[in-house]
């Protein structure tokens, strides 16, 4: 039912022992050279170098290749080189699989046709994102992913309305969020009405009525949610070559004026429409630089 | 009959969990904690057979519970039920430090039994 990574969804349906899939792991992990390391056995670069551009790395948010070019260590072309060739030598888990003698190559092209079957429903539709915001393909898959999962998690029909650029969250008496961190950074928010946290509680909680459930459970189910959506977004994101950590979920304490986007921070705003008028926030702050 | 300790911070979660642990005859909830460090004292006081914990956790996270679990209670057998199961990275590392399973959330009542059972 989740965004899933192909070694889990393979142990689960028992097609690789969870042995094999370590096994197949590590052969990866020692094929899959990281971009300093490639540039090293490319004789681009000494290891010296390689440190200097690590040690500056702790400064100044840029990638391995942007710093060692900035430095002058790499040409732009060399870079595009390096990447071309960890592209043309990267080793995918399950040809790492049919290395260590876990599937044969028949088994493995039935498994990715199966794989994708049951991760079918979690293709990104495309979501327009205002021009000029970074990352534009993360934030299109937050929206989607939380789309999917209001349906499937929450069961909520609903429209949603296109994304726009806001100073200003209107205020609601409901906001879950959670962080970013890793290779993207952003804040994630839910803002919902008290009527909209009930319809999200009873689907958490499975239960027909939660009119009798303490407020702290009611506010946990939305947190959850939140966790479930930005949990698999992380996982999406790990697909796309994209490594993302999320913080735990919290509440926003309740702001009498509404949430001002922060400085420096671009705020997204898609809004989401249920059928009988109600209207709440999917609202991303993402930096700017 | 199995005995299973359910960690997680989500109270709505551990209720979930709770549920499904209870409607089979061969398992028990014998507690419920919070957090990492709840869960490595819950399981020093009460031996459980299986927990469930998940993984992004205030206090003590998941996985840095498990790193002490294992080599504690080695025949403990451990479920991370998370929500970044389907984080290659985050999946590898529960099942390196011994983890016997991954469920991703959303997760679905029958799933969750099918890999309780499958602990034997």
């Amino acid at each position: 039912m989740a965004v899933k990574f192909f070694g889990q969804y393979l142990i689960e349906k028992g097609a690789v022992t969870r042995e094999a899939l370590l096994k197949a792991i590590d052969l990866q992990e020692r094929t899959n050279l990281k971009f300093g390391e490639t540039v090293i056995q490319m004789g681009l670069m000494s290891a010296a170098d390689i440190g200097k551009v690590h040690q500056a790395q702790r400064n100044q948010d840029l990638h391995f290749g942007d710093m060692a070019v900035q430095m002058g260590f790499l040409t732009d072309e060399q870079v595009q080189q390096v990447l071309t060739w960890q592209r043309n030598n990267h080793l995918y888990i399950g040809e790492a699989l049919i290395k260590v003698g876990a599937l044969t190559k028949a088994e493995l092209a039935n498994c990715l046709e199966q794989f994708k079957q049951d991760q079918n429903k979690y293709i990104v539709e495309k979501i327009e994102i205002p021009a000029g915001v970074p990352h534009q393909p993360i934030w299109e898959m937050v929206a989607d992913l939380t789309y999917k999962m209001l349906t499937r998690v929450a069961g909520l029909s609903f429209r949603s309305g296109p994304c726009t650029i806001i100073d200003q969250l209107p205020k609601r008496p409901i906001i879950a969020e959670m962080g970013f961190s890793g290779s993207v950074s952003a804040r994630y928010l839910l803002s919902v009405s008290e009527k909209t946290r009930k319809l999200v509680a009873k689907a958490i909680l499975e239960e027909d009525s939660v009119d009798n459930e303490p407020i702290e459970v009611l506010d946990d189910s939305v947190k959850e949610f939140v966790n479930i959506v930005c949990g698999n977004v992380a996982a999406k994101a790990s697909q796309l070559g994209h490594s993302i950590d999320i913080s735990p979920p919290e509440m926003r304490p309740d702001s009498a004026e509404g949430i001002s986007v922060p400085a420096d921070h671009t705020g997204l705003m898609f809004p989401i429409y249920l059928s009988d008028g109600e209207v709440f926030e999917l609202t991303i702050f993402v930096p700017n630089s | 009959m199995k005995r299973v300790l359910i960690v997680d911070d989500s109270i709505a979660v551990a209720r979930q969990l709770e549920k499904i642990v209870a409607s089979d005859d061969e398992f028990e909830v014998v507690g419920q904690g919070r957090n990492g460090a709840e869960a490595i004292k819950l399981c020093q006081q009460l031996k459980p057979d299986i927990v469930c914990m998940d993984m992004n956790m205030p206090v003590m996270d998941g996985l840095t519970a498990l790193r002490s679990l294992i080599p504690m209670m080695p025949d403990l057998k451990v479920i991370m039920v998370t929500s970044l199961g389907g984080v290659g990275d985050k999946y590898t590392e529960s099942i390196r430090l011994g983890a016997k399973d991954v469920i991703s959330k959303p997760f679905e009542k029958e799933s969750v039994l099918e890999q309780l059972r499958k602990l034997g």
